[in-house]
């Protein structure tokens, strides 16, 4: 076994870039409507160009239904998947992820509890504006983060420390989403369908400007990630290790801990929070390329976005016209695979 | 008590609490091509010691200083790992890795933010796996290989750190007396070489005796006493630190045999 060479990162992230173009013109095509495929590509050739617009039906429901909506899902993908990563190796437990530790949950509350104070006509922080929900999601996953340390954080040096954390995000995990159902049904809100789907994960809820924040915050948190990859490597060897070997472990700890709350908040409230995308895409990503987050994080980034488009476009097409909340999808193949992979090999991080 | 030279690492009055003290006002300096040896029965501090001496703990009172005045406490994790090497007691967690990997994290304290090995940083690595006898097994998973090699790779990894000052905390432990032998030689050996300050906590008394250059007896927190091996592994102060009979012979050579003399009952 050599050095890891950066060719390597560079021809799996472009390979990998490559097949996520595929699944988004897979995914545009296909539909209630479904467009050819020629048509999309040159509706698209004519729109990169800044070619005026035909439009015609397919035009319309490319641009303004069906590519934000596959952005959309990329993006949430490649942010959750990025944050399962970051989770496990922090806390060296092929267990953790965004859903399983509470973050998700407490973002989607944040995102609730806003809402419902901008229906109420409060002028919150950020209120009328377009940061405003994803702030509050990432208000409520970073208080989420707090309140699972403050119940479980133990000794850092121990393996016994990431037990305690998970088992406390799992059952603040529930708590929460008992409170968030709570919230709902006792607000009466009109749109009781669209508020069960987006709890369970769903994409389908018109883009807005909020996209662009979202797209920031994500795009330079996994980024941001990518840097601490290789402290990341250490760190999961053993937090003992890694600072005898010069890593700022706590400054690591804390920064990776922002960042994997921030990218998920961002993403949860607009998607809701969708299950089993952090935790299956890592260790599918670990399984395929090898557990050195260096290759890991870029390789899972696009990974996760390839799998949310495919479950996605799974989600509105199965029971066509109809739609699923993707999160339904995710878990029906999610659960049987992951117990799948555990059978078959064993999952370390 | 007074070498000539700076010390490469030196505490003075280092004082430690958990819940009480745990390390009482202890003072050591480890220079360069010597090896120090610290003796002391379970839970008398030796290894929150070694862990202050790395500067992963803070001394409640007391300082570490590198080369006689940088303080430890003013530098950053990756400039201290550039000088001080550690093997910890029950270090590294075994998993995917291969040894050459494992061997390569030695070089993080060298590397850039995103660690990009060089080819030098790999030749350093391999020749790290050559000293410790590892080369046939750099490719097998570092989770598969025997006791023994284990802690020959969590020693290769010290090395390939290149730092001047090696922390041993109980390395030798669980292994036969054999593998003791031929890594302390190589411990020996290297320290020697390449000019190392290098700290060894065992309870292999014999072993220490035999390589060490000074002794340090520990108990309770403090160091009791120290000086050469010669002068410090003595019938008494093995009883005092044990309270256990000791038979302590000058074999030919200059070599020191210890031997605890043990009685089923507690004699009155």
């Amino acid at each position: 076994m050599n050095r890891l060479s950066r060719k390597r990162i560079l021809s799996i992230t472009l390979t990998l870039l490559a097949l996520w173009c595929v699944a988004v013109l897979l995914s545009v095509n296909i539909g209630s409507v479904s467009i050819p495929l020629g048509t999309s590509l040159i509706l698209l050739k004519d729109h990169l160009l800044g070619r005026p617009g035909t439009g015609t039906p397919a035009e319309t429901i490319l641009f303004a239904v069906r590519l934000p909506r596959v952005l959309l899902g990329s993006l949430v993908g490649a942010a959750l998947a990025s944050a399962g990563t970051a989770f496990q190796s922090l806390l060296r437990n092929p267990l953790a992820d965004p859903y399983v530790l509470g973050v998700s949950t407490g973002a989607s509350m944040g995102t609730i509890l806003y809402s419902m104070a901008a229906s109420a006509g409060i002028g919150v922080l950020g209120g009328g504006i377009a940061y405003g929900r994803p702030l509050a999601a990432f208000v409520g996953a970073v208080l989420t983060v707090l309140a699972v340390y403050a119940i479980g954080g133990g000794d850092g040096r121990t393996g016994e420390g990431s037990q305690r954390l998970l088992l406390a995000g799992i059952v603040l995990a529930s708590f929460l989403s008992s409170i968030n159902v709570f919230l709902l049904t006792s607000t009466n809100q009109a749109d009781l369908r669209g508020i069960f789907y987006w709890l369970i994960g769903d994409l389908s809820r018109p883009a807005d400007a909020s996209m662009y924040a979202v797209a920031g915050v994500v795009l330079v948190g996994c980024a941001t990630l990518f840097l601490f990859s290789h402290s990341l490597n250490l760190i999961s060897m053993g937090e003992e290790d890694a600072m005898a070997l010069g890593t700022e472990v706590r400054r690591v700890k804390i920064s990776v801990y922002i960042v994997a709350s921030l990218i998920t908040g961002a993403v949860v409230s607009v998607s809701g929070p969708i299950a089993y995308i952090g935790l299956i895409c890592p260790h599918m990503g670990r399984m395929m390329f090898g557990a050195d987050n260096r290759i890991l994080f870029p390789a899972v980034f696009l990974f996760g976005a390839i799998f949310t488009v495919l479950a996605d476009t799974v989600a509105r097409t199965v029971l066509s016209p109809a739609e699923l909340p993707i999160g339904v999808i995710t878990a029906l193949c999610g659960a049987p695979l992951f117990i799948y992979l555990l059978r078959r090999r064993g999952v370390g991080i | 008590m007074n070498a000539p030279e700076t010390p490469m690492l030196e505490a003075r009055g280092i004082s430690f609490s958990y819940a009480g003290p745990v390390v009482r006002d202890v003072s050591l300096s480890l220079s360069a091509g010597s090896i120090t040896g610290i003796i002391g029965p379970n839970g008398s501090g030796k290894t929150t010691f070694v862990r202050i001496l790395d500067g992963l703990l803070r001394p409640s009172t007391g300082e570490v200083l590198l080369w006689g005045d940088q303080p430890l406490a003013g530098m950053k994790r990756k400039e201290i790992a550039r000088h001080i090497a550690m093997v910890p007691q029950n270090g590294g967690i075994w998993h995917y890795q291969s040894v050459f990997q494992f061997a390569m994290q030695g070089r993080s304290p060298h590397l850039s933010l995103l660690g990009f090995e060089s080819s030098r940083d790999e030749e350093i690595a391999r020749s790290a796996l050559e000293m410790t006898q590892l080369t046939h097994l750099q490719e097998m998973r570092a989770s598969n290989i025997s006791g023994g090699e284990r802690q020959r790779l969590l020693l290769a990894r010290a090395f390939a750190q290149q730092a001047e000052i090696l922390l041993l905390d109980e390395f030798t432990a669980n292994l036969d007396i054999n593998y003791q032998v031929e890594l302390m030689r190589l411990v020996h050996r290297i320290t020697r070489e390449r000019g190392l300050a290098t700290l060894v906590i065992s309870h292999e008394i014999n072993l220490l005796a035999a390589f060490c250059d000074r002794i340090s007896l520990m108990a309770e927190g403090r160091i009791f006493c120290q000086g050469p091996a010669q002068e410090i592994i003595t019938r008494e102060n093995l009883n005092d630190l044990f309270g256990l009979d000791f038979s302590v012979r000058s074999l030919a050579g200059g070599a020191l045999e210890v031997l605890p003399v043990i009685h089923k009952e507690v004699s009155l």
